[in-house]
């Protein structure tokens, strides 16, 4: 157990020590200056390999196409922002609301979105997506949602603001992240998880052994929802706002992005991969400015282009030649796209 | 089987009329049918792109909107801001000229892999170095070219040794990727060569004529009749949607054939990629543009009874059951159906169009009888942007040009195909029909307000509600036929 994951465990315990080894660095006490703010870094970092994570039990595991995942990212963050600040709510009981919101908005837009396969599927969620979008920032909810400019000033208990105690939210979001983690290679590693993998790899054949398909898609949809809807209560909770960028279609294609540069159907890949992203946006703003978003996607582009397996699909490949690894990789694929192509 | 769609079809479209006419009167009505049917053809003109790319070669294309939306900044900036274009056309020109004249060369070797790494990576370095530094931010400056607020020439661009210089590098540029694209294993035969040849020069001279005749052009352009340069902009606009729509298939659409799903992701990231363009050069606000003066009259005749006084006239609107109706949408309709006439003629009378309904059924198999099906399915899909540039153009003067056009017709698009079943024409023309029907009725419903029996005031909303509320329309048709109204069975 621990020969098998010691590279998992080096990991957590380098991220354990990371703000101590920062403080020590550079010479700071853990709520100031660059400890601070490295910290701060990383608890974005964190929130995003959540998110990036649920996306990958969507197109890495179940093979499903989805680009309406910014929409329950979105879902969890205003229903968060406007429980807590217009309801009153405790956190916890806000954060039990989400879990319920989420999973009924993603077994509604499931059931109605996995009739349709493929690239209708992409089309449809992207859709439920856009009116997502469209919706927080009508004027007509600005009473709730600031529309345009977001909803500001969450209130919340000073043990849980990440001004006053970083280091706290620190751990909060590598726990979370670490739970989260174990509980979706739980669930991939489960009976269902199974089901999920013959359905990325052959559908038709999935359901002519006897599954319906339909109910394991709809799990998935409904788990991956749930995550990725607790991330983003967390964003909010991080920013103290919800802004209608968590919505916007970027995000999706963010988590895309995290899953790609990492290595789809990985695990691990999509978390780094929104580590990669993350810290290489940060330091490409600095040094860019507002360019840097153009450059990001034209690093996507040529990810698509020319790295598809990404970082850690590549690394597993490294056994045997790479061109056989890719050609086996394509094989996987192909059985993902099943497309609404007439017979 | 298509006849009952149909009929389906036009039950709901005759139940939606009746509910707008039972509750509106009937000149309101009237106004609404118009600015729905206006609206769809607009629509029609994005979808049926996506729904003929679709069809053909499998890739659902997501940069459609934004081509839709490259199409409608194009056109607005030659109708508007000619200097912007003639400045920087040259430097694009030029690369490509470079392309095509090392292509000659690098053919004649056997470029190793990494090799061509190094050239990108040179090729995109010297790229960068050619346009740095050029004031592209006076060049677009808004209203540059208007009275009152003109920039002098001289300040706003480069001089002309200046830009002869960076034509210059732009040319090793675009020889330095042709290394890092040489076809392999191809041969090279006399007659490819002198083809090649010829393109480069004759590119590299057009865009030597551009620059040199820059300031000429831009006085020329402006100085043209108003619907002249209109029509200059609907031609510019389609052709820009068609150039970057076959530029599209052939450098990132056709390498990834092998892995349908990444072509999807591909197309995404354009529409990230086109929007922060866009927004870099542009700006992130809007822009109107002004409706050319055939749609624009007005004075003691206006607004014009009926359409054949209108056509002496040229009114900015037309009285419809004794109600204003602004005369450029019925021109937008009229653009619509002329294209749908077209594309229906392509599609049935032409021997493209029989290739491509081969190709749509099976495109091995037309390949396979000896026909170069790459080359079709770069044609459609410069076709399929085309139609999207146009209508990108023929939207600005009614909606204005802004970068999340491109989201927003995506979307509707995408509703429309889903209604109509993708791949099928047909199918695009009733649904946006549909759709545009229900959007303009939603919001008339929307801004009007909905007062319910009981109720002390009428709840309005904004627009955005209208737009969210189409997406209701494909959750139904979803749920009772996935495959869309024309649509074969999967």
């Amino acid at each position: 157990m621990l020969k098998r994951n010691w590279l998992y465990i080096a990991l957590l315990a380098a991220l354990i020590v990371l703000p101590y080894a920062l403080a020590l660095v550079a010479g700071e006490p853990l709520d100031k200056g660059v400890p601070l703010f490295g910290q701060g870094l990383m608890v974005q970092v964190f929130i995003f390999a959540v998110f990036a994570l649920s996306y990958d039990i969507l197109m890495g595991h179940t093979g499903i196409l989805s680009f309406g995942h910014a929409l329950f990212f979105g879902t969890g963050a205003y229903t968060l922002g406007i429980l807590v600040k217009y309801g009153h709510w405790s956190i916890l009981a806000a954060v039990g609301a989400v879990i319920a919101i989420a999973a009924l908005e993603s077994l509604l837009i499931g059931v109605l979105s996995l009739r349709v396969h493929g690239v209708y599927f992409a089309m449809v969620t992207l859709a439920f997506a856009t009116v997502g979008s469209i919706l927080v920032e009508a004027t007509d909810f600005r009473d709730w949602t600031g529309a345009e400019d977001g909803l500001h000033g969450i209130p919340v208990p000073d043990l849980l603001n990440p001004a006053l105690h970083r280091t706290e939210f620190y751990f909060l979001s590598l726990a979370f992240a670490v739970i989260v983690f174990l509980l979706v290679k739980r669930f991939v590693d489960s009976p269902a998880g199974r089901v999920w993998a013959a359905i990325r790899e052959n559908e038709a054949r999935a359901i002519s052994i006897g599954y319906n398909t339909l109910i394991f898609k709809v799990q998935a949809t409904i788990i991956a929802g749930v995550l990725a809807a607790l991330a983003g209560a967390l964003y909010a909770l991080w920013n103290l706002s919800a802004t209608p960028l968590t919505m916007d279609v970027s995000t999706t294609i963010n988590a895309l992005l995290m899953t790609i540069i990492g290595g789809s159907g990985t695990l691990i890949g999509p978390m780094l991969g929104a580590g990669v992203l993350q810290l290489l946006g940060y330091f490409l703003n600095t040094w860019l400015g507002s360019v840097w978003q153009l450059v990001f996607g034209l690093i996507y582009v040529l990810l698509v282009l020319f790295l598809p397996f990404g970082i850690v699909g590549t690394w597993r490949a490294r056994g045997g030649s790479w061109r056989a690894a890719w050609s086996e990789q394509l094989g996987k694929w192909r059985g993902v796209l099943k497309l609404a192509k007439r017979r | 089987m298509v006849n009952r769609n149909l009929i389906l079809t036009l039950l709901v479209l005759v139940l939606l009329l009746a509910l707008a006419l039972g509750g509106l009167g009937a000149s309101t009505a009237a106004s609404v049918l118009l600015s729905g049917i206006t609206l769809g053809a607009l629509y029609f003109l994005v979808a049926s792109g996506v729904s003929l790319i679709f069809g053909l070669m499998d890739v659902l294309n997501f940069a459609h909107g934004s081509l839709f939306m490259l199409g409608a900044y194009a056109g607005w900036t030659i109708y508007t801001n000619p200097r912007l274009i003639l400045n920087t056309a040259p430097l694009a020109l030029i690369v490509i000229a470079g392309a095509a004249f090392g292509g000659i060369f690098a053919a004649r070797f056997a470029v190793p892999r990494w090799a061509r790494w190094l050239a990108a990576l040179i090729a995109i370095a010297i790229l960068v170095l050619a346009v740095r530094g050029l004031p592209v931010d006076k060049l677009v400056a808004m209203g540059a070219t208007m009275t009152g607020k003109v920039i002098p020439t001289s300040q706003a661009e480069e001089p002309i040794g200046a830009m002869l210089v960076r034509v210059g590098i732009a040319f090793v540029a675009g020889l330095a990727a042709s290394f890092a694209m040489s076809p392999r294993g191809r041969a090279e035969t006399p007659s490819s060569t002198r083809r090649a040849l010829a393109t480069a020069v004759v590119i590299a001279a057009a865009a030597l004529a551009i620059l040199l005749l820059r300031d000429a052009g831009e006085q020329a352009i402006l100085g043209m009749e108003n619907n002249a340069r209109f029509v200059l902009a609907l031609g510019f606009g389609a052709a820009t949607g068609a150039l970057i729509g076959a530029l599209m298939e052939w450098g990132l659409i056709r390498p990834l054939y092998a892995r349908p799903i990444y072509q999807i992701l591909l197309t995404l990231g354009l529409v990230f990629v086109f929007d922060q363009v866009i927004r870099l050069i542009y700006g992130p606000a809007g822009a109107f543009m002004d409706i050319p003066s055939l749609f624009a009259g007005s004075g003691n005749n206006c607004p014009s009874p009926d359409l054949f006084a209108w056509f002496s006239q040229h009114c900015d609107s037309i009285l419809v059951l004794g109600r204003p109706f602004p005369s450029y949408r019925l021109f937008i309709i009229a653009i619509g159906v002329v294209m749908l006439v077209a594309v229906a003629l392509i599609l049935q009378r032409s021997r493209l169009g029989m290739i491509i309904r081969a190709g749509v059924q099976d495109s091995e198999m037309v390949e396979a009888l000896g026909i170069n099906v790459r080359r079709v399915f770069t044609l459609v899909f410069a076709l399929g942007a085309g139609l999207a540039g146009l209508g990108g153009v023929v939207a600005a003067p009614f909606l204005g040009v802004y970068p999340e056009m491109a989201m927003e017709f995506l979307l509707q698009a995408f509703i429309v195909v889903v209604i109509g079943g993708l791949g099928s024409i047909p199918g695009a023309a009733v649904g946006a029909l549909l759709v545009g029907l229900a959007r303009a009725y939603g919001d008339n419903i929307v801004l009007a307000g909905i007062q319910l029996p009981g109720m002390t005031s009428a709840i309005s909303g904004s627009p955005a509600i209208a737009r969210a509320s189409t997406v209701l329309i494909m959750a139904i048709v979803l749920l009772i036929k996935p495959t869309g109204i024309f649509g074969k069975k999967e």
